[in-house]
């Protein structure tokens, strides 16, 4: 009986370590979904936004134009008639994009710090294995209930990693800037077919950059918003083309 | 001079072979815009495979500014061929009818002949360059309206904002002049040492087409002549759709063009100077 009595701390001492994880589980659980149902709040939207493409192989000016977003998976950059260049398919600008839809498995994965705050770092695995995402980790504001990063693994696009910047519409989790880190694969075409001309050291100079590690990064910012208009499916109709 | 520049060009304009090479133009020109207006997207989509897998490349990407380069991408031989049926045709083009030495008794030097041939071969050159802009960037505007550029080069992605588009098509159409006005020289310079105009005329195709395929093999048992031929600067055109534009290497190629400019029709002078005429 006393051998039992001196192994009870013990057991209540694992008892507790179990407790607290189950419960540090289930808190991140309850914080992934509270912060999807608050991106979910927002139907559709059309934004004002000014965009930077830093690709090795890409020359672009900085685009403006409008920007337009119908949940769940709608996205189109107009530019009165002029061309934009989006990140591929299921990798959208949209955060909604980047969680998980549907039942996930949540793993809290400790904390970390950005810009000097705190925050709450989890890893969020989807149920179904007909979703494109495999795994996304998301450091997590827990206060404003704000996805400050994330970084999404995909089947068919490889990695990416977004930080996000939150001002007038956090309560929305609508960010002011967002910023796409993006694998991006060597381009190349015959010099025979697009007979170039060679430009000596200029030329030299722009082949050392495209040597830069292949990493690409997009940066978005956001003017204005407009919410929840209820924008009709015609709008994105040239995308599904 | 003015009067001898007058009477060339008049030679030049009566003959009708010289409005086939503005038939060509506008034929080949059509045909291309035709045929992009009509798969101008399937075309697209396959010559930017490279970059819809892994972007969205969405709006208005057949465009006139995009079908003006790719008009005179595709033009790039052709245009020196029909320089050439003409300026090819000032010397040796006489001596084939025998004329020049009737022309030779005229109160003006051998010098100044050269200079009245050459001139008018420059005006007969910058007057199908301005067809070609009408025909190839104003039609295609007109057709296709305008939009942002997409320029593919071998090794990125130039995107320029259509506002940003149209001074680079003056100044390439500008820089083509020059590049033009090299070749005339070239065939000015061989036409003076034939007799008939075949000669001088195939001759400067044969340059061409040699010294053009030997820049674009990109081989490197020819990069250290590269920067010598005439045919690698003569594509400097293509410099203002950089970004940023390479406006050092576009004034080096300028230069080694109004050299060699200089250098043919110089030569071109002291030879018929020299020259025994017969015919």
């Amino acid at each position: 009986m006393m051998k039992l009595l001196r192994c009870l701390p013990l057991v209540v001492c694992c008892l507790l370590v179990c407790q607290s994880a189950y419960a540090q589980a289930a808190s991140a659980t309850d914080l992934f979904y509270k912060m999807r149902s608050k991106l979910n709040a927002v139907k559709d939207y059309t934004a004002d936004v000014k965009m930077n493409i830093d690709v090795a192989f890409i020359k672009i000016p900085t685009l403006r134009g409008r920007l337009y977003f119908k949940s769940p998976d709608k996205m189109k950059l107009e530019r009165d008639g002029g061309i934009s260049i989006l990140p591929k398919k299921s990798i959208s600008l949209s955060l909604n994009n980047l969680l998980p839809a549907g039942e996930a498995t949540v793993i809290d994965a400790g904390t970390a710090v950005i810009a000097g705050k705190k925050v709450r770092v989890i890893k969020v695995v989807p149920d179904s294995d007909k979703t494109d995402i495999i795994l996304t980790k998301i450091w997590v504001d827990e206060e404003r209930l704000l996805a400050l990063r994330t970084e999404t693994t995909t089947r068919e696009n490889g990695t990416v990693s977004m930080d996000l910047q939150f001002g007038k519409y956090a309560y929305l989790a609508l960010p002011d800037q967002v910023i796409f880190y993006l694998d991006v694969k060597d381009f190349k075409v015959p010099k025979g077919v697009t007979m170039d001309y060679d430009a000596g050291d200029e030329e030299l100079t722009r082949k050392a950059d495209n040597q830069k590690p292949k990493k690409g990064t997009i940066r978005i910012t956001y003017l204005s918003y407009k919410i929840n208009t209820g924008l009709s499916d015609e709008i994105f109709a040239e995308q599904k083309k | 001079m003015m009067q001898l520049i007058r009477q060339e060009l008049y030679k030049i304009f009566r003959r009708p072979r010289t409005y086939i090479s503005f038939g060509i133009i506008a034929a080949i020109t059509l045909i291309i815009e035709l045929a992009l207006y009509a798969d101008g997207k399937a075309f697209m989509n396959f010559a930017l495979q490279n970059i819809t897998e892994q972007f969205d490349v969405q709006g208005k990407i057949v465009n006139g500014y995009l079908v003006t380069y790719i008009i005179l991408q595709s033009l790039i031989i052709n245009i020196p061929l029909l320089v050439a049926l003409v300026a090819g045709d000032s010397l040796a083009g006489e001596a084939g009818i025998g004329t020049l030495r009737l022309l030779l008794t005229k109160p003006i030097s051998r010098s100044q002949l050269v200079w009245a041939k050459f001139l008018a071969s420059v005006v007969y050159t910058l007057m199908l360059l301005v067809w070609l802009a009408i025909i190839s960037l104003g039609l295609s505007l007109l057709i296709f309206g305008d939009g942002d550029l997409i320029n593919m080069k071998s090794g990125e992605v130039v995107i320029l904002l259509r506002d940003d588009v149209m001074w680079r098509y003056l100044c390439a159409f500008g820089f083509a002049a020059l590049a033009m006005t090299s070749v005339a020289a070239l065939s000015v310079f061989l036409s003076v040492f034939a007799d008939n105009s075949i000669g001088p005329i195939v001759s400067t195709m044969g340059i061409i087409l040699f010294f053009t395929i030997i820049t674009n093999l990109g081989l490197p048992s020819f990069e250290a002549v590269k920067p010598y031929m005439m045919t690698t600067h003569m594509i400097a055109w293509k410099g203002f759709f950089s970004e940023p534009v390479p406006y050092a290497a576009i004034l080096r190629s300028s230069l080694v063009l109004v050299i060699y400019t200089a250098l043919f029709i110089a030569t071109t002078i002291i030879v018929f100077n020299k020259k025994d005429i017969k015919s």
